[in-house]
């Protein structure tokens, strides 16, 4: 190294990072100018590392959750009524398993018996014809105009909204009554949606 | 980073894997603060720093079952982070027609760059004149600790260019600063 020539950024960026070689070493130790200017490389990462911080918008997780839970939704729906009953199914077993204030583990049967009984069995039915509908029309896969777009996106989120409530409920063991009356709403809001989409069918864009 | 160390349980991590929106939103909880100041960094405004935000947990959400639990989760989350970052300032270099290769400070809407500093100006406003490549390059290999490969991979690019543009924004700090 040139004595006379002082160190290029780069060699004094690849000696603060501990790359820098023998010779750029050597240069800096007999060098005022280039020590000093390798000292402010440290300097300013410092001043970098220690710059304040800033605090982030707080109502981003509800939008977040609200996006998951249309896409789960929207996933369970293309997987088709088979897919969702399992997945109900599957819910009611880890939650009632889960639920130590049940006292009780209860298993698939559970839900069979929810999804045969007079009182619940023509919703919970009805709702897997619906979403054998939604499937094959796949909803998924269609651009609404913007109007509508809205409309779709607030009946899933309904539907999101419900089936999260069915759990709490059966986690909660409340009222069968109130059982009923979720199901039924969802069967009246999957109603509203494939309404939506026979009346959309001429706008659609595919 | 130790956050998630501290904040969150292993238990929570493995229901996060499984999907469980409230361990989710606790891994959320845990790494907004890092995330949000990772995107407002390298973006330079609160804008694209919450799109960041938005964007690198809707893909944590999305992604996280395949977190394998090699490394710490805040790596993990922190290069979903830098990716999306990455991915905003590429779109936003596109729609300006301009590639991915750094450059001086933006220019405004009449095509012209701000003039100069005439007098020393303070760490926050250097860092807001640099390109918004530069200032990523910058900050994540002086502030993050990538090394030039990592940052020349995850950019595109390569080691070299990586190089370049770090002393590219030591030089024009050296310049502006007080």
């Amino acid at each position: 190294m040139d004595k006379t020539q002082h160190l290029s950024m780069d060699d004094l960026l690849a000696l603060r990072d501990g790359e820098g070689s023998a010779s750029s070493r050597s240069h800096v130790d007999a060098c005022d100018e280039c020590r000093c200017e390798l000292e402010r490389l440290y300097q300013i990462q410092a001043r970098l590392r220690a710059m304040p911080t800033f605090s982030p918008p707080r109502d981003i997780w509800r939008r977040i959750a609200r996006s998951v839970g249309r896409r789960r939704l929207r996933r369970r729906l293309s997987y088709g009524a088979i897919g969702l009953a399992a997945a109900a199914a599957l819910t009611a077993v880890v939650v009632l398993r889960g639920s130590s204030t049940m006292g009780s583990e209860q298993s698939p049967d559970a839900w069979i018996a929810e999804a045969t009984s007079p009182d619940m069995g023509p919703s919970i039915r009805r709702s897997r014809q619906l979403e054998s509908i939604l499937q094959a029309n796949r909803p998924g896969q269609r651009v609404y105009d913007a109007p509508t777009a809205l409309a779709v996106s607030v009946l899933e989120d309904r539907i999101v909204l419900l089936d999260q409530m069915l759990s709490e409920v059966r986690i909660g063991g409340a009222d069968r009554a109130v059982m009923v009356g979720l199901w039924d709403e969802r069967v009246a809001t999957l109603e509203k949606l494939v309404g939506l989409q026979a009346v959309q069918e001429d706008r659609v864009w595919r | 980073m130790k956050s998630d160390a501290l904040v969150l349980e292993n238990a929570q991590v493995a229901r996060a894997r499984a999907g469980d929106l409230e361990a989710l939103e606790a891994v959320y909880r845990a790494f907004r603060a890092p995330v949000y100041n990772l995107g407002r960094r390298m973006c330079g405004n609160e804008e694209d720093a919450e799109d960041v935000l938005q964007e690198t947990f809707l893909e944590v959400c999305r992604s996280i079952r395949r977190f394998r639990g090699d490394g710490s989760l805040w790596s993990w989350v922190r290069q979903v982070a830098v990716s999306k970052a990455l991915m905003l300032l590429r779109r936003e270099r596109g729609r300006a027609g301009r590639s991915l290769d750094g450059g001086l400070i933006p220019p405004d809407s009449l095509g012209k760059s701000p003039p100069e500093p005439t007098a020393p100006i303070d760490l926050e406003s250097a860092l807001g004149r640099l390109s918004p490549v530069t200032r990523a390059v910058l900050w994540l290999h002086d502030v993050e600790g990538y090394t030039h490969e990592e940052i020349g991979e995850m950019m595109g690019g390569s080691t070299s260019f990586s190089k370049s543009q770090l002393s590219r924004a030591h030089k024009r700090l050296r310049e502006w600063l007080d």
